[in-house]
């Protein structure tokens, strides 16, 4: 084809294009003029008086009168400024300034296009020589070139009005029944036991959701189902994967999965198709376990999306979303650490105050050899609990690590504490006299070897013993031993 | 209380249970003797806490379906998976 030629001109040309400068009116390659003559501005020229060419009522005009007059009558209406063209593109030049010219082709005729860089940029797509596309832009005419051209802001395979025309109709139907309604998204579990992921076995996907669980929140379990993400068998695969993880049950512990993730990593559209197919989204409504789903990049959207409980950005994401945080529970943690060690410090002094209400009864209605007994028993409680407490914080100590090292030093002074507070309210008693006792009409009975005796079957009919009064004392003879009173 | 050993709780049913004893510790009005059973539960329950979050190894199983439609469930080990990352896109 004879079209050729020009590409390779402009491929000649190439080295010495400033390589800067916003898009704009860059000379294309199927311009035919080297370099702008343009005339000067505005007004037809006079016909020249020797000319030949003369006719009636008209003038000669300077090529760029003819140039800007037809873009004038491109850019007076709608119809260029918006359009939508398809065809297959020819030879693909891209500049050192990254803008990219290429022809678009049908069968008859060939339509030059520029993609600018800023746009290119932008696009997932980009044309190829031989590829059936889309292209979207506005017709303008390149006034240096006298040609006009399709100034491309966006590319897409061809077929991709049908898929996009598709997607729109399954959207606005699937809507219409209601599959999309914000009442019908469930919460998910605070931190679930078994997280069911759908998705490809190999490839970064998995290995991106395991890995943001094993950093985040290892203290779960993950159950994957396998299933292919692209291609027509993906939709079936889809469906087959998580109805396989609705009916799944651990067999060792009946744990069956609380929530579920269906990812897919990023592609084109056409890598995504699956994800807006029908019977994949009639799945992910119907699913008895909440679903997340991370399908593509952050701008992508597939229908799955809006039927999911909850739609996260990435794959990464959405394993982020399922769990809790490990340092938001290590936070928690030690909040509720602290509460526990205060509190028992307060319940310990709870603790001590009876004790000392029932030492004050004590002390008050009984002699002090009970009394005596009594302390020493109560000591030796405290000092059990205490030393249970003390052991127990021993082994604590290393455990609760160092923000707890206080805990054991406050709880073990607080006890110390009670015990000397305790033993010298004892000893105190200890020095009242028994004898201030007999006051109140008491009596000291002892055997003939000092015994005091508690019990009548201490003794015997016939022993002699010594009674001691509140004053003076009497030396008694034992008539009759009544045991049973 | 709950009770039974810490160590089969979940780490949820260790955390909500811890709270419930700095609860109950925190209302107080209970003998001393219970004070101390609660307070070493407690620290007992925050153990197996700190224990879960420090050593947990996420556990990770690949649903194989059988010929007849049952469901088993095979190990799928951090290798593994890293394996198949590596050697596919």
């Amino acid at each position: 084809m004879t079209d050729e030629r020009p590409w390779e001109r402009w491929l000649r040309r190439e080295p010495g294009t400033p390589d800067a400068g916003p898009p704009g009116p860059e000379p294309p390659p199927w311009g035919q003029s080297a370099g702008p003559a343009v005339p000067a501005p505005g007004r037809p020229t006079a016909v020249p008086s020797g000319s030949n060419r003369s006719a009636p009522g008209s003038r000669i005009w300077t090529v760029g009168d003819v140039t800007r007059a037809v873009r004038d009558v491109l850019r007076a209406g709608d119809t260029f400024r918006d359009l939508w063209v398809e065809g297959e593109v020819g030879q693909v030049t891209v500049s050192a300034a990254g803008h990219c010219y290429f022809a678009l082709r049908d069968g008859r005729s060939q339509l030059a296009c520029v993609f600018f860089r800023a746009q290119r940029a932008s696009s997932p797509f980009e044309a190829r020589t031989g590829l059936r596309v889309v292209a979207h832009g506005r017709l303008d005419v390149y006034e240096a070139g006298g040609t006009y051209q399709l100034y491309v802001d966006s590319l897409q395979p061809a077929g991709f009005g049908d898929l996009a025309l598709q997607f729109e109709a399954l959207k606005a139907k699937l809507l219409a029944e209601g599959l999309f309604d914000a009442a019908r998204r469930r919460p998910l579990p605070r931190s679930p036991r078994l997280i069911g992921v759908a998705t490809s076995p190999s490839g970064a996907v998995l290995h991106d959701i395991l890995h943001v669980l094993r950093r985040r929140w290892p203290l779960t379990s993950v159950v994957l189902a396998p299933c292919q993400v692209q291609g027509d068998a993906a939709p079936a695969s889809i469906v087959a994967a998580l109805g396989r993880l609705a009916r799944w049950q651990d067999p060792l512990d009946g744990t069956v999965p609380d929530v579920l993730i269906l990812a897919r990593g990023g592609g084109s559209p056409q890598d995504l198709w699956a994800f807006n197919d029908e019977r994949v989204v009639r799945a992910v409504a119907a699913s008895p376990i909440p679903v997340v789903t991370g399908v593509g990049h952050e701008t992508d959207v597939t229908l799955v999306d809006f039927a999911a409980d909850v739609r996260a950005p990435t794959p990464s994401a959405a394993a982020e979303l399922v769990v809790p945080s490990r340092q938001e529970a290590a936070a928690a943690l030690a909040a509720l650490r602290g509460r526990l060690v205060a509190s028992t410090e307060r319940a310990l002094g709870a603790g001590r105050a009876a004790l000392e209400v029932e030492r004050r009864a004590l002390a008050r209605v009984h002699p002090a050899t009970v009394l005596a007994g009594e302390r020493q028993r109560t000591a030796e409680l405290l000092d059990r609990a205490g030393r249970a407490i003390e052991r127990r914080l021993a082994g604590d100590r290393d455990r609760l690590g160092r923000a707890a090292d206080r805990l054991p030093l406050l709880v073990t002074g607080r006890l110390a504490a009670a015990r000397a507070e305790l033993g010298a309210a004892a000893a105190g008693l200890a020095a009242l006299s028994p004898y201030a006792t007999l006051e109140r009409g008491y009596a000291i009975v002892r055997a003939p070897d000092g015994r005091v005796l508690v019990e009548a079957r201490a003794t015997a009919v016939g022993e002699q013993l010594d009674v001691r009064l509140a004053r003076g004392a009497l030396d008694a003879i034992v008539a009759n031993v009544r045991d049973s009173e | 209380m709950a009770n039974g050993p810490v160590e089969t709780l979940t780490f949820d049913a260790a955390l909500a249970e811890l709270g419930e004893v700095v609860a109950r510790l925190e209302a107080g009005g209970m003998p001393l003797e219970e004070s101390i059973a609660l307070y070493e539960r407690g620290v007992a329950l925050h153990a197996r806490c700190a224990h879960l979050l420090d050593d947990a190894e996420l556990r990770v199983q690949r649903l194989v379906e059988e010929a007849g439609g049952a469901l088993r469930a095979i190990d799928l080990r951090p290798d593994d998976v890293d394996d198949e990352a590596g050697t596919s896109a």
